[in-house]
């Protein structure tokens, strides 16, 4: 086996400071930008394929959630470079007309529980619902602003916050989307809608790629609670998989890759991600990943990393980092790396330091 | 397969169609309602509550259970209340002050109304005032329940016990808690009397509750 010699403390100079994105209410410092032998985009891409030079972390990222999307204000979560304060202004309506509350002690938006059905009758969905004309946003415009900010070397990752299965619950509410997956009659409604749902994010999709040059979609949809998936790997095959992988086809054609941000405790639905073609799994702690990425760690791959996120004391950084590569090292090759947003400093370091060194022999 | 293990068999299932019809064919065979009511609806529900437990059936499965038992269960009230019958005990639930989720209180409620509770849902941002005002409108409470999902509206949860000891009513009834950050060391923190995990040993802790 071959081992190239390659110089780590060289291609961790700092040589520029990425353009920080700005955030009204939260201090984030520029991104560091090192002096890596490739584009952390470039990297990130052959990564996926099995051929990165290091493994991707904070730093290599920049994410985009566009002011234009009213789904991004309704879910108090933009970030765009023409400043928005989401705590402030977050809540409202979203493309498809429903409304959504900022909630200050999640520091998000929900629908308030009890309001009226946007889709009163599942079966009719079609009499309820008019799909946002994408043409009415000006992506132009919203281009020509973030461009200072955006691909600039890094994975450009855009958020698309209500995924097929959150859309339904913001529809119809939670119980009422959930009993649709399993229900005779209104399966055939939750097709019908889930396919022109995948209409309209293949064109959704798309014009992310064309205007901001996106390179990832980061696709929310929650499939479980802490304890256990909220439905059957059978129901999630049946109802979920066909119109994910359609998702994911989406972006793999616009040459973009899909991290797939779903929480609870869903191990047991990882075959279904794999199926759908989803490339990262962004889940949550309480699964066991070890054991995910021993089974499917060739298959997809896991974002998440050490615990240490702002505040934390440089001690705190290297101890828990040390840690993280500890119990997850023997993985690194099927681990983006999370550090918080653009994250770079000591943390981003280590990861760098270590997977370079792993993947060089 | 008697009538009632008919019944029972067609809530575990979720046969949300045909419950009414196999409760009035059990009704005029003269099975009495109670006996449908505790075998072919609170038992098929105490065992739909196992499976989700154990992670052998999931949220759509333990809700379509839960509709067909209510439909069961509207053909039998009438009856039910004809022989005198009574729920076997009343409960307060909401989700505290400042908190809007709902998933985990309403399958707590559903689990807990299968157990036979007459359940008084009160929804969800429920500030600690209306808890009190219910249980003062409802003396025969014997249950309060309380959810957060956020660690952020944890301390709701021990101010809504506070108030109630405060208002001078705690001890007419019992607390149980629960919501994802909550843990069994904090209900014990707050003086609340039982946390459950899930929405099946919800039922189970509000039974023993009584």
């Amino acid at each position: 086996m071959r081992h190239i010699t390659v110089n780590i403390q060289d291609e961790l100079k700092i040589i520029g400071t990425y353009k920080p994105m700005p955030r009204p209410g939260f201090s984030f410092p520029g991104s560091p930008k090192y002096n890596t032998p490739i584009t952390p985009k470039e990297n990130t891409f052959r990564f996926l394929k099995g051929e990165g030079l290091w493994a991707p972390s904070g730093a290599d990222f920049v994410t985009l959630c566009p002011k234009i999307i009213p789904d991004n204000i309704a879910r108090a979560f933009v970030i765009d470079a023409e400043p928005f304060n989401n705590a402030d202004n977050g809540g409202g309506l979203d493309m498809f007309g429903v409304e959504w509350e900022y909630v200050p002690q999640a520091g998000g938006s929900m629908v308030r529980p009890g309001s009226p059905l946007k889709i009163p009758d599942i079966l009719q969905w079609e009499k309820y619902i008019t799909f946002p004309n994408l043409d009415d946003y000006d992506w132009a415009e919203s281009a020509k602003i973030n461009a200072p900010y955006i691909a600039d070397g890094r994975i450009t990752m855009i958020w698309i916050l209500n995924g097929l299965f959150e859309r339904l619950i913001s529809f119809v509410e939670f119980e009422n989307a959930a009993l649709a997956l399993i229900d005779d009659e209104e399966k055939e409604a939750v097709h019908r809608l889930f396919d022109k749902l995948c209409d309209f994010y293949d064109d959704y999709i798309t014009r992310l790629h064309k205007y901001y040059q996106a390179d990832a979609i980061y696709f929310h949809d929650d499939w479980g609670s802490q304890r256990a998936p909220f439905f059957s790997l059978g129901t999630v095959r049946e109802m979920l998989v066909p119109y994910l992988k359609r998702v994911c086809d989406s972006a793999h054609k616009n040459n973009m890759f899909v991290d797939f941000h779903s929480c609870g405790k869903i191990e047991p639905l990882v075959p279904a991600m794999i199926e759908a073609g989803v490339d990262v799994w962004s889940g949550q702690p309480m699964n066991d990943r070890l054991q995910v990425l021993k089974q499917y760690g060739d298959k997809i791959k896991l974002n998440f990393g050490p615990t240490a996120m702002f505040g934390a004391t440089e001690d705190q950084v290297v101890a828990e980092t040390s840690a993280f590569l500890e119990e997850y090292g023997p993985y690194i090759r099927s681990i983006t790396v999370s550090t918080g947003f653009g994250g770079g400093g000591k943390m981003y370091e280590m990861v760098y330091a270590y997977s370079r060194e792993a993947f060089s022999k | 397969m008697s009538k009632v293990q008919e019944i029972a068999a067609a809530v575990e299932n979720g046969k949300v169609k045909i419950v009414a019809g196999l409760v009035e064919e059990a009704l005029a065979e003269g099975v009495s309602p109670s006996e449908i009511l505790n075998v072919g609806m609170i038992d098929a529900m105490s065992s739909v509550g196992e499976k989700f437990k154990n992670n052998e059936i999931f949220v759509p499965e333990m809700l379509i259970a839960a509709r067909a038992m209510k439909k069961g269960i509207e053909v039998l009230t009438p009856k039910l209340k004809a022989e005198g019958a009574e729920p076997i005990g009343k409960l307060i639930i909401g989700t505290v002050a400042g908190d809007l989720h709902d998933i985990g209180k309403n399958l707590v409620a559903m689990m807990i109304e299968g157990a036979g509770f007459e359940v008084i849902d009160l929804g969800v941002d429920v500030p600690a005032d209306k808890f009190i005002e219910a249980m003062k409108e409802n003396p025969d409470v014997k249950v309060v329940a309380l959810s957060a999902l956020l660690t952020t509206t944890m301390p709701a949860l021990k101010d809504t016990v506070d108030a109630i000891v405060t208002s001078g009513l705690r001890d007419t009834v019992k607390i149980m808690i629960g919501g994802a950050p909550v843990t069994q060391a904090f209900a014990d923190e707050i003086g609340a009397d039982g946390y459950s995990e899930d929405a099946a040993s919800a039922a189970v802790l509000a039974k023993s509750l009584l």
